[in-house]
């Protein structure tokens, strides 16, 4: 099996590594840099909960090897605060809208939602949703997400 | 008792809307869940699982695998055999049909471990784990109930594939049939309701780490590390303070995380002989295949009703699959326990059994009952359809409102102050039934198909004392000398919240800020025992504890004020971390100030005062306490598809005290939505040779934001009687989602015609079956389709029950019998005495728990009668019927509610 | 579960790429975006010797126009195409099926050509192609072919390519301005693969139908033309058409299977209706225009 040497930059910090072909970004991210925010609950790409940003864009990184990362930026969610704690937007919506329970699913629909957001400030609660359908959460049933989505929408919630 | 009755300061903590105290870990990826546990040599985990569902293991070959990079070890069972292990059920009860952690020389389903690969990576277990050489001789698998009905044995040592089995076969011929046949009115109803798999999103994990001699420290995905802790050291037969616990994080457990099972305890076992720390991570293929499922049942409930629509008796025959290892033996009692206490029904009867079959084995899962809504919601629906009666009048005419209670229901439960038909009047002052009729009507005008459903419930919550683990929780709690306040609780979130909810009840009863609470849980070094989250529990339970332990707490704290000021307790409020004296302004203090006289200056305390500022409480409520709701939903059915879309659903449900309404919504929200996804999309089926089918999340349909609606809630709040008043919440939504839903597609269904069986989930291909009114599911294919028992015909008698001959050869009974006595929560082993003066019988039953006494019982010709009155579970009369033959005695117990058990007995060897 | 093991290269240009598949006989796999085959890796289903990655080789990627048809490179993300402006106004079905290709978050990774290439029966890619008449380009050491979509699918995830091939090129015909595009997709959940869906287009010239394509996915091993409903739309006027009737014919060309999500008898019963309606409603719009 080949291995790589590979630059990223993650959160903004820079990180070189040695990586094995077959490890996903999401498994090289946990294990290999301790970004343990980042959850692998399905590796076939259908819950979401690993979604990180490559380049700005949200992507599975279950569905992306390390290698594949080389040169990239990623955004994980322990690089959504201000580095003064100030939670994302995204994040306080969450909170206010009791939009997580357990918390596993959480990292990768706060990833998504600010991706979304970011790549388009006007972004309506439709747009948001719209990117939801990758996600799965078992606790809440969905309602304070969507509440968040509202909030975050300048909707009423 | 109100919450609303204060004497603390006016900061209202209790009933906000409070923000969640773990939600600043989480949200940042700052958690602690057991994959994030990395520690130094510490190495991985991946089983080989058995690829048929039935046969014997020929040969292991390990040879090839043992040489793959960064293999340590390859466990089979013999390696694993060198530390005794007894698995039990959730009720430390002995698994009836004994599991091993691995599989010993059978296997019984796909999925079953078989080896144990121990390496470097998880990856190269992997590896390793894919070239050992399994040789199985297959043989042909049971996987239905039906193939466990007439199949070959499950386990081979068994008599036969009954698991657990309940309930009075007689009575149907002896009272419930000659009350049908009087019947004006008989609606039968058959639900087939198909395996769930739980799906937490975080999957199975466990990291074990052996430590110092013999002690352990276990991260576990559970749901109550001191449950776990208590758990791993039971079935290793160690001191329960030998296995340390900790689950600071748990991403959902739903019942799957209840106990430790195989794997977990496996990875317990073999980090003992590998003395190293060791980590598995369950994936999801084997989170689906391989965890254990929930819910394959077979139901068939036939009601009478009067001309009016007045239930005047049921009966049902319930099966349910248990697959080959069940966490616990289980024909589910409790269906029909908590079908009929909301109502007005003069006699129930029932058999109930639990199958073994060559699947994966049955766990638990939010409200494992849920079946007594589910068939009783939607048979009365079919007979309010059939007899021409509004489905709410319906339910007006049986259920029970409080003013007609307490009363005890015909399976002996004590209905104090259960409010369905009070959360349905709600419901129905809320939403305008009748000009939802008015839009359907014009809406089928047009060829859509709207439905309305209702459905109401109670559940049982916060149970404690009546059976192992089922007990108190214990709040630990002290103002530091920093004046800021620490709580330690027996309690455990996964997604639960209690750090949140019970800081709101400290906040609110002691007058200090939330955010100068810090709440420690989810460790079994930290706090008592508590089972966590099992049976809507912790918020009645953890939530009288913390209140209680609070006002202990204010007492010292306002006697300390007191003495200080010298005025009197009544004197002294705390409000908003502040200590006042009334009418003496100049003496209030904050409570930093006070704790550091407590702390630091105790000669300045009352005499006699223990120094510092702690108090503790453990609660013990009621053995039960009841919630009850009604909910309401509203659907349109697609003709041309099949497809369901829900267009509103409400909630009115009743359960006290809420301390959180978001964490109770969330609560109710959660259910429903595992609701909907039972209802309309979730399955994990299996071929006829036993294999799962839905090994992906592309397969087993996760409802996702687009399947649930927005859901409102009206909340009744009448308190209940523990401390605080609250009620459980836990189960609710996903008990009674099911019906409800149900009942709006059938109501929406109903111009094309009745769904006579009901087999879950609602495909869009099934509800074609209605509309079109011919076989476009292709149900008809399905080999494994069970005709519905007819109602008239006898039910087959419980096998292996044997009736009392009439003229059977008998010795003398007088003396010592070791009986058994196959009771619902698995099978109870004590000493039997008896005593004989002619026909006159008495004796005792002995067990280390203690000792019945009874007397009065007859004995003719070797049949003996008697009656035992027990406390435990509950209050209720054994009636022990009996037939002693020669050496044995076999014959059968009535256990009240519980229906009846199989009895057995010989002499002592 | 992780892969087994593999090696990894990334080459920079297709006759890199074609070098290195012909050199491994049939050991290598190609990665392009990767949102299906990871979770068939992930899951060990599919274990290759070397992973080839084609996100490096810039000529595989974007969109052009060339003598009436309009190209894409397989590489090309599924979001990338989703915005493309060229797309949108040549090959609107095509952007109309890309917008339910898996979720937001595989759209941003996933290609065009990865779907395409891979062959999944229910996905709409390749269904798209083959309704559009579109060309597949492939290319090897020992030359390039080009190989009608109809042509290319031989069973679920089986096609004509050849281990040591590679897909440079999907070439759609050009349909004229103002085409009918016709789609509709029964899918239990957004993002899922269709319990049933079809995809086409239809040029109209003087009232009556000059041209047709129309694919089905989920109704068979492969996406399935709709022959014989293609055949007896062409030339028939707006007003003789009998929808039902197409309906059934197109349904008949189909062999849809049993699953646990749905009967075949389910997908040809709603197949049938979706098409009938979908052609109604995409006829009836079109004379209102």
């Amino acid at each position: 099996m080949s291995e790589h040497r590979i630059d990223i930059t993650v959160n903004g910090r820079r990180h070189t590594a040695t990586v094995e072909a077959r490890a996903s970004l999401g498994e090289f991210l946990r294990e290999g840099l301790g970004y343990t925010g980042t959850h692998l609950a399905c590796e076939h790409g259908v819950c979401g909960a690993c979604t990180v940003r490559v380049d700005g864009v949200a992507v599975r990184s279950c569905l992306m090897l390390a290698v594949q990362a080389d040169g990239c930026e990623i955004t994980t969610v322990e690089g959504l605060a201000a580095p003064d704690g100030t939670l994302h937007r995204v994040q306080q919506a969450l909170q206010d809208n009791f939009g997580l329970q357990c918390g596993f699913c959480t990292p990768g629909v706060a990833i998504t939602l600010a991706a979304v957001l970011d790549d388009d400030p006007a972004a309506t609660a439709q747009d948001m949703e719209a990117a939801m359908s990758g996600h799965v959460c078992r606790c809440t049933g969905y309602q304070g997400i969507r509440r968040a989505i509202r909030q975050l929408a300048g909707e009423a919630v | 008792m109100s919450f609303h009755a204060s004497s603390v300061g006016a900061t209202r903590y209790v009933g906000e809307r409070t923000p969640r105290k773990e939600d600043g870990r989480l949200l940042t990826g700052r958690g602690q869940f057991t994959d994030d546990v990395q520690l130094p040599g510490m190495m991985h985990v991946a089983y080989v699982r058995s690829p048929v569902a039935r046969g014997r293991i020929v040969s292991i070959g390990l040879d090839v695998a043992r040489e793959m990079p960064g293999v340590q070890a390859i466990y089979t069972q013999a390696d694993l055999a060198a530390i005794p292990v007894q698995m039990m059920s959730f009720f430390f009860t002995p698994i009836e049909s004994p599991v091993t952690l691995l599989a010993d020389g059978r296997v019984a389903c796909v999925g079953d471990p078989v080896c144990m690969v121990i390496a470097e990576s998880r990856a190269q277990a992997e590896d390793a784990a894919a070239l050992v050489e399994l040789e199985i001789e297959e043989e042909t698998a049971l996987v239905t109930i039906a193939d466990a009905r007439t199949g070959p044995l499950v386990h081979p040592d068994r008599d036969d594939n009954v698991a657990a089995e309940m309930g009075d076969a007689d009575m149907l011929e002896e009272v419930i049939q000659p009350l049908l046949d009087k019947a004006p009115h008989v609606v039968t109803h058959t639900i087939r309701h198909q395996r769930i798999a739980q799906s937490p999103m975080e999957c199975r994990a466990c990291v074990a780490s052996p430590e110092g001699s013999g002690e352990m420290t276990v991260w576990v995905g559970c749901q109550s590390p001191h449950l776990a802790a208590r758990y791993v050291a039971l079935v290793l037969g160690l001191p329960q303070e030998s296995i340390r616990v900790i689950a600071k994080d748990v991403g959902g457990g739903f019942g799957l995380k209840n106990i430790p099972w195989r794997e977990e305890v496996a990875v317990v076992v073999a980090a003992r002989l590998f003395g190293r720390p060791l980590k598995w991570i369950e994936d999801r293929y084997e989170a689906l295949t391989a965890s254990s499922h929930a819910r394959e049942q077979e139901v068939t409930l036939t009601i009478g009703l009067d001309e009016e629509g007045r239930l005047l008796a049921a009966w049902s025959d319930y099966a349910c699959n248990n697959g080959a290892w069940p966490m616990g033996e289980d024909a589910n009692i409790a269906v029909h326990m908590f079908m009929w206490p909301a109502h007005k029904l003069p006699a129930y009867g029932f058999v109930t059994r639990g199958w073994y079959t060559n699947t994966m084995g049955l766990g638990g899962y939010r409200g494992p009952w849920a079946m007594e809504s589910l068939i009783r919601e939607t048979t009365l629906d079919k007979a309010a359809r059939k007899l021409g009666i509004d489905p709410v009048e319906l339910r007006r005419r049986n259920l029970l409102y409080l003013p007609e209670q307490p009363v005890t229901s015909s399976m002996g439960i004590e209905v104090t102050d259960i409010t369905p038909g009070e959360c349905l009047e709600k419901l129905v002052a809320h939403v305008d039934i009748a000009a939802f009729r008015k839009e359907q009507a014009e809406a089928r005008k047009e060829g859509r198909y709207l439905g309305m459903g209702i459905a109401t419930y109670i559940e049982p919550t916060g149970s404690a004392g009546a059976m192992q683990p089922m007990t108190g929780e214990t709040v630990h709690l002290r103002i530091e000398p920093t004046g800021k306040v620490v709580a330690m609780l027996s309690t455990h979130s996964q997604g639960h919240g209690t750090a949140t909810t019970m800081a709101q009840v400290i906040a609110d009863r002691l007058g200090v800020a939330y955010e100068d609470i810090a709440v420690f849980e989810g460790d079994s070094a930290i706090g008592a025992f508590g089972p966590g989250a099992a049976g809507s529990r912790q918020g009645v339970i953890a939530g009288g504890a913390t209140w209680r332990a609070t006002e202990l707490l204010a007492e010292k704290v306002k006697a300390v004020a007191a003495h200080l000021s010298n005025a009197s307790v009544e004197a002294v409020t705390i409000a908003e971390g502040m200590v006042h004296v009334e009418g003496a302004p100049e003496m209030s203090r904050s409570l930093k100030e006070l704790a550091e006289i407590a702390y630091g200056d105790p000669a300045r305390l009352p005499e006699g005062m223990a120094s510092g500022l702690e108090a503790q409480f453990r609660y013990q409520p009621p053995p039960m306490t009841m919630t009850s709701a009604a909910h309401c939903c509203v659907v349109e059915v697609d003709a041309e598809t099949g497809f369901v879309k829900i267009l509103r659903w409400i909630s009115a449900e009743d359960c006290g005290t809420v301390i959180n309404p978001g964490v109770v919504e969330g609560q109710i929200a959660g259910g429903l939505a595992q609701a909907i996804g039972q209802v309309l999309l979730e399955e994990m089926p299996y071929d006829a040779r036993g294999n799962p089918l839905a090994a992906t999340f592309k397969d087993y349909l996760m409802p996702t934001m687009f399947d649930v609606p927005d859901f409102e809630y009206l909340h009744a709040n009448t308190p209940s009687q523990t401390i605080g008043g609250m009620r459980g919440v836990g189960e609710g939504g996903c008990i009674i989602g099911p019906p409800t839903l149900v009942n709006a597609i059938a109501d929406a269904l109903a111009p094309f015609g009745e769904i006579e069986e009901l087999t879950l989930p609602l495909t869009p291909a099934r509800i074609l079956d209605v509309i079109e009114q011919r076989d476009v599911s292709g149900r008809q294919a399905q080999p494994e389709k069970v005709a519905a028992a007819p109602v008239a015909a006898p039910l087959a008698p419980v096998p292996e029950v044997a009736e009392p001959a009439p003229a059977a050869p008998t010795g003398s009974v007088d003396g010592d019998w070791d009986m058994t006595l196959k009771a619902p929560m698995g099978g109870q082993t004590f000493l039997a005495h008896f005593d004989t003066d002619g026909a006159a019988l008495s004796g005792y039953l002995s067990a280390p728990e203690g000792r019945q006494e009874f007397s009065g019982g007859m004995i003719d010709n070797g049949r003996m009668k008697f009656e035992v009155k027990v406390d435990k579970p509950m209050k209720i009369t054994l009636k022990y019927d009996i037939q002693l033959d020669g050496d044995t005695i076999t014959g059968k117990c009535r256990m009240g509610m519980f229906g009846t058990a199989k009895v057995t007995a010989v002499r002592p060897s | 579960m992780k892969p087994a093991p593999f090696d990894y290269v990334r080459p920079a240009s297709i006759a890199e790429a074609c070098a290195i598949l012909s050199e491994a006989g049939g050991g290598a796999t190609v990665i392009a975006g990767g949102q299906t085959l990871m979770p068939l890796l992930n899951l060990r289903m599919s274990q290759p010797f070397i992973l080839v990655d084609i996100n490096g080789i810039a000529e595989l990627k974007g969109v052009s126009r060339a003598g009436g048809a309009t190209r894409i490179g397989p590489a090309t993300r599924q979001a990338e195409a989703l915005r493309d402006a060229t797309l949108a106004r040549q090959l609107p079905a095509l952007v109309t099926a890309l917008g339910h290709v898996g979720h937001y978050q595989t759209r941003n990774r996933g290609t065009v050509g990865g779907s395409i290439a891979l062959g999944e029966p229910a996905a709409e890619m390749p269904a798209t192609a083959v309704a559009l008449g579109a060309e597949i380009e492939i290319a090897s050491v020992r030359g390039r072919r080009s190989v009608k979509a109809e042509e290319f699918y031989l069973g679920p995830y089986m096609t004509v390519l050849e281990p040591d091939e590679l897909v440079t090129g999907i070439t759609y015909p050009d349909w004229p301005e103002g085409h009918v595009v016709l789609f509709r997709e029964v899918a239990q959940r957004p993002g899922d693969f269709a319990l049933v869906g079809m995809v086409g287009a239809l040029a109209l010239e003087g009232g009556s139908i000059a041209r047709a394509g129309i694919a089905w996915f989920g109704m068979g091993p492969v996406p399935v033309r709709a022959r014989q409903a293609e055949a007896a739309l062409l030339g028939t006027g707006l007003g003789d058409i009998d929808a039902d009737a197409v309906a059934a014919l197109a349904v008949a060309d189909t062999a849809p299977f049993d699953d646990h999500h749905a009967s075949a008898e389910y997908r040809r019963t709603v197949g049938k209706r979706i098409f009938a309606r979908t052609l109604r409603e995409a006829l009836d719009i079109r004379s209102v225009a």
